[in-house]
């Protein structure tokens, strides 16, 4: 499994303390968080730094189980939703819906590899920075040449020659699609060697942040060609 | 345990029902024996106000006076009032906010006539079950944005109930559908009711009950359809006398009544008659359906995109539902068979599913239905105003309530005390074309160097769907003072100031009207005992059953327990039951004999 340096604890996603002690707002029992008090079983709200992969009770893993993600989302919702404290008292009913929402928050971006991986560099302190915006160079000709097809396509409007560009633009499309599944099989990969023993966190992190700039890159021109075709 | 009801306020009709041992029943009208009440308030005469069916039959002839579908107006500006609602209403022109209807020479506001329908609503099921209703859950459409569920919210306040939860229609008739059925799997909800439309996609999971995505029309129903037909109408009448408010009600119930007649019929008459104004039209369903095609086709994109956003496609749904009264429409079940490519199910009545539901809800809050779990989302994307008017989105549709996210505000030049923000809804780029929902204005900031502070604001959504806003000074972890002005809602001084002006609220006891409900019907039932034992030949055992159960409700009607009264006049009732029988035997006998002799003669 791989773990996080000490170090690369931020702000953003800094985890609790280890051996951090909380009481029980009903029993005052002394005790790690938890959503469940052990001494008196009262609902606890959640130190809100926690992080995500410890509020589903999954492995700190980025390769994820979505089928057991789910039944742990599931599980947790069974036990936390602000329906079954509706009668309770204030401080279960807070409880309940922040405990809820931070469950919320952590499924969304756990099911999704995308936003778990960007998690994941959050939690190293790392972020898709502003020179990540630059069009990736192995992207450029690709990007460039789709971009010049929608100016086409727009400046074309309702002549012949319209026709002829949504075809090469639905051929580009498809070659979208192809670039994308391709990302997503080296996100997996990167997301397996992460996960392996001996993961190199400093090589692993510049793959990882190149992969998800060409991922968001080919995504928003995919929605341009969309946008456009569907018109 | 108290008892939560569940209530649908319909554009058109509202019930309320309740979760009896598990089962969901709907409290019908005492004397109408309708589960509907119809969304009519109407003030025939200064300080009279009536509410449903009879409201709904004074329209024709105050139409001024009387107020219909006040829901399409709920947490809405003047500016969202069209040239078509004018022909409908009487605004309160001065009004620079919230929707203001004109009655008289007094101004409601939506929540307040949807406040007036709640109660009548809650003294139905007073009357019904003999107990106080307090607190309930409101169903609301899917698409409802934060302004209209607060008026909601605010409504159920004003009619001194305690709105324990909003839920959405569709998800709720999701429940009362799976109730029965223990589905799995994915399921489309399609609701067209008077005046909204929404579209919930959701996957079914062992009682989990999780909306996947919702899209739809918050002005989008049958009372489009109504409008048209009216139309069709009203253009044969001369146009100098179009504008005759009770002519276009009078319209606009024969347009509904031919609807209806279309659902099972071919052709169906329209027809106006007042003073000299005699048009006669006949129409058939091809035409109607020509004629309310688009509004029907209004609601082909919400569900496309609905289900993009589910990340579904057409074969991967395994059943439709079909809400709502305007679903009755033969076109609208095409319609969605073809969208969906398969057949809707109807097997609960489209108009009493969405309470039903909502009765299961208030079940499940209640600490019953313990293996039922709703999880809804928001249904518009939620987002604050930035640098040149453009919209930062902080939440996305389709979220699972409730959620929260946290941003950081600072301040702009050197001792800056108060920041402020806007918050929008909506899937736009730019504010303008968002919904504004509130302004906030973070107040006390400590006077530091520009960019010093830094104010933490969470945005919360409940499992209403809600927005709630709190603040802390992220250096020092005070609590920061936040104040609200929302766009088009009403704050909580104008509601405390509504409460007060209410004069039938002043806390109106129950317990004393229950107990003049009872006592009036204990009196009926011994007049009617004392009579039967006059008249009628008694046996001995029978006489003196009867005597002694009127001695007991006798004295029963001079204390004041009305449950006591309500349970002797139960016993009254079936002692005399059998003595009743044979009048009526009698009489009938009597009857059909002269019937004999009259066929004789």
């Amino acid at each position: 499994m791989g773990s996080i340096p000490a170090s690369a604890a931020g702000r953003e996603g800094a985890m609790q303390a280890a051996g951090e002690r909380v009481s029980c707002w009903q029993c005052n029992a002394d005790h790690s968080p938890d959503f469940f008090c052990p001494k008196c079983g009262a609902i606890q709200l959640l130190p809100e730094r926690t992080d995500y992969f410890q509020v589903l009770g999954v492995p700190r893993r980025l390769l994820v189980d979505a089928d057991a993600l789910q039944r742990r989302y599931y599980e947790l919702n069974r036990r936390l939703h602000p329906d079954l404290y509706q009668t309770g008292p204030e401080m279960a009913r807070q409880a309940s819906l922040h405990n809820t929402a931070a469950v919320n928050r952590a499924y969304r971006t756990l099911r999704d590899p995308t936003e778990r991986a960007l998690y994941w560099l959050s939690l190293h302190n790392e972020k898709l920075g502003s020179n990540n915006n630059r069009v990736p160079r192995e992207l450029a000709t690709l990007v460039f040449e789709v971009q010049e097809k929608l100016e086409e396509l727009r400046a074309a409007g309702g002549t012949d020659a319209q026709r002829a560009i949504e075809g090469e633009l639905a051929a580009a499309r498809t070659e979208l699609r192809q670039r994308q599944a391709a990302l997503t099989d080296a996100l997996q990969e990167n997301f397996r060697r992460w996960d392996a023993a001996s993961a190199d966190a400093p090589t692993l992190t510049h793959e990882l942040k190149s992969i998800l700039s060409s991922l968001a890159y080919l995504g928003t021109l995919a929605r341009d060609v969309e946008r456009e075709l569907d018109k | 345990m108290e008892r939560i009801f569940g209530i649908d306020l319909g554009t058109t009709n509202s019930l309320i029902a309740y979760s009896d041992n598990g089962a969901p029943r709907i409290i019908p009208d005492r004397q109408t024996k309708s589960p509907l009440l119809p969304s009519v308030v109407s003030f025939p005469v200064p300080g009279e106000i009536v509410v449903g069916a009879r409201a709904k039959e004074l329209a024709a002839h105050h139409p001024l006076a009387t107020i219909a579908s006040a829901k399409r107006f709920m947490g809405l500006g003047m500016e969202h009032v069209t040239t078509e609602d004018r022909e409908h209403y009487a605004f309160a022109d001065g009004s620079k906010d919230v929707v203001r209807f004109r009655v008289c020479d007094r101004e409601y506001t939506p929540p307040e006539i949807s406040a007036l329908i709640l109660k009548e609503l809650k003294r139905r099921a007073e009357t019904d079950l003999g107990e106080e209703v307090r607190k309930v859950v409101i169903t609301v459409p899917a698409y409802f944005n934060d302004s209209q569920r607060q008026a909601t919210r605010d409504a159920g306040r004003l009619a001194g109930l305690e709105v324990l939860r909003l839920v959405n229609e569709p998800t709720a008739a999701s429940l009362a559908y799976g109730l029965d059925k223990r589905n799995q799997g994915f399921i489309a909800v399609y609701d067209l009711g008077g005046g909204t439309f929404d579209i919930s996609i959701l996957k079914l999971h062992q009682g989990i009950f999780e909306v996947l995505a919702t899209n739809g029309d918050t002005r989008l129903g049958g009372d489009d359809m109504d409008r048209r037909l009216a139309h069709l109408l009203l253009e044969r009448v001369p146009s100098n006398l179009r504008g005759d408010p009770e002519l276009v009600v009078q319209a606009l119930a024969a347009a509904e009544r031919a609807k209806i007649r279309l659902t099972d019929s071919q052709s169906a008459p329209l027809e106006l008659h007042r003073g000299s104004i005699q048009v006669s039209v006949t129409i058939t369903r091809a035409e109607f359906e020509a004629l309310v095609a688009d509004i029907v086709e209004r609601t082909a994109a919400p569900c496309r995109q609905a289900m993009k956003d589910a990340g579904l496609g057409p074969g991967d749904l395994d059943e439709v539902v079909l809400v709502g009264g305007s679903t009755r429409v033969p076109l609208v079940r095409r319609r969605v068979q073809e969208l969906f490519g398969r057949l809707p199910h109807t097997e609960l009545n489209p108009e009493e599913v969405v309470a039903l539901g909502a009765a299961v809800q208030a079940g499940v809050l209640s600490g019953g239905h313990r293996d039922m779990l709703l999880l809804d989302v928001v249904p518009l994307s939620l987002g604050i105003e930035t640098v040149g008017g453009v919209t930062e989105r902080l939440i996305e549709r389709n979220t699972t309530i409730p959620t929260t996210v946290k941003q950081m505000f600072t301040t702009f030049v050197d001792n800056q005390t108060a920041v402020d923000f806007h918050v929008v809804q909506g899937e736009r780029e730019l504010v303008k074309d968002n919904r504004s929902l509130a302004r906030f204005k973070l107040r006390g900031i400590e006077p530091l160097p520009a960019g010093m502070p830094r104010i933490e604001v969470t945005f919360m959504i409940d499992a209403n769907g809600i927005l709630n806003v709190t603040a802390h000074d992220d250096r020092t972890g005070r609590e920061q003072s936040i104040d609200i002005k929302p766009s088009y809602g009403l704050t909580d001084e104008q509601i405390e100031c509504m409460l007060e002006e209410s004069i039938d609220f002043a806390e109106e006891d129950v317990h004393a009207r229950l107990l003049i409900e009872a006592r009036n019907d204990a009196d009926g039932l011994l007049r009617g005992a004392r009579r039967a034992l006059a008249e009628a030949r008694l046996d001995e055992p029978e006489r003196s059953t009867i005597a002694a159960a009127m001695a007991r409700l006798e004295a029963a009607v001079a204390g004041t327990d009305y449950n006591q009264i309500r349970d002797l006049n139960d016993e009254l009732n079936q002692a005399t039951t059998p003595l009743a029988q044979r009048i009526m035997d009698a009489s009938i006998k009597a009857a059909l004999e002269r019937r004999r002799v009259d066929e004789v003669l």
